[in-house]
């Protein structure tokens, strides 16, 4: 497979505290969204954020690297269900950090046990290339369960 | 502190099944669809984990940009920044190249590309790496430019 590259961008206008800017997916056109400082600091009030907009990709990601773990145990999933909560904080000396990424997953597997998915769930952690990034400054929690009924 | 957090839902294999980010808890976007096609060919108008954190860097860095410019009695107009993240199968993002484009009344560009290098430590998604290039541009086409490469 050959290297990949996506490409985004902002335009901001006017000061941190009072201006907005719009965020743009260039590669896809998929989305423009804007996003404020205030709503990245305080209530989203709709508006979205950098923090999120990670959070959204560590969930895609993940969910990738946990169908192709499962699929190499045999098991491929019918349907499976990624949350991500990503967090920031300022840490001592350095300035403002992501801190941790929790990722919560569900998972409709036949044929699979809760080991399994617990085992897969593990190893698509360790092959995610979001978590390999978070890791490098933060916490990275993996939550896995596996359903017996529809999800 | 903030938290942001986002839903993913991947249904079927990794190479036939589809994904989809049902919902960010600000409500800024979603559904927005994924494939592994989408991410590892052409982009066919559908988003990645990678154009999310390309989204995420380039609105972060911005903020930071800005918030430095201020802070040195020099607030922007204007900020137009773009990331072009690069994900290499295997090996995991090994770059996000940040080039920006300010109209920024009373300063120069020296200075402006001192804050440039700068913003990218103050940025706290800054988890690409550490090696920072800032590369001067030959000449400016229109406002200040600073390109920024985290690999």
């Amino acid at each position: 497979m050959p290297r990949i590259t996506r490409e985004s961008e902002i335009v901001w206008e006017g000061s941190i505290a009072r201006g907005a800017g719009v965020v743009t997916g260039l590669s896809s056109g998929a989305f423009a969204l804007p996003t404020t400082i205030a709503s990245r600091v305080g209530d989203p009030e709709g508006k979205t954020s950098p923090e999120e907009l990670l959070a959204a990709a560590h969930a895609c990601c993940y969910v990738t690297s946990l169908g192709g773990e499962l699929a190499r145990a045999g098991t491929p999933p019918e349907r499976l269900e990624v949350r991500c909560a990503l967090t920031i904080d300022e840490v001592e000396g350095i300035g403002h950090r992501v801190v941790q990424s929790v990722i919560t997953a569900r998972g409709l597997v036949p044929g699979g046990d809760a080991a399994g998915f617990a085992q897969a769930a593990s190893a698509a952690d360790d092959g995610c290339t979001m978590s390999a990034l978070i890791r490098a400054s933060a916490t990275v929690i993996v939550e896995a369960t596996l359903e017996e009924g529809e999800i | 502190m903030a938290d942001r957090t986002a839903s993913v839902t991947w249904t079927g294999s990794l190479t036939d099944g589809a994904g989809r980010i049902d919902s960010v808890g600000s409500g800024a976007f979603g559904p927005l669809e994924v494939t592994w096609a989408s991410r590892t060919e052409d982009s066919d108008g559908l988003t990645s984990p990678e154009e999310l954190i390309a989204a995420a860097h380039a609105s972060c860095y911005s903020m930071a940009l800005s918030g430095a410019l201020a802070k040195a009695g020099s607030p922007p107009e204007k900020l137009e920044t773009s990331a072009t993240v690069t994900f290499v199968p295997g090996t995991g993002i090994t770059k996000s190249a940040i080039r920006v484009r300010g109209t920024v009344p009373g300063i120069d560009e020296a200075a402006f590309l001192e804050a440039a290098e700068g913003a990218v430590q103050g940025c706290p998604d800054q988890i690409v790496g550490t090696l920072v290039r800032v590369r001067h541009p030959a000449r400016p086409l229109r406002g200040m430019h600073a390109s920024v490469t985290e690999e």
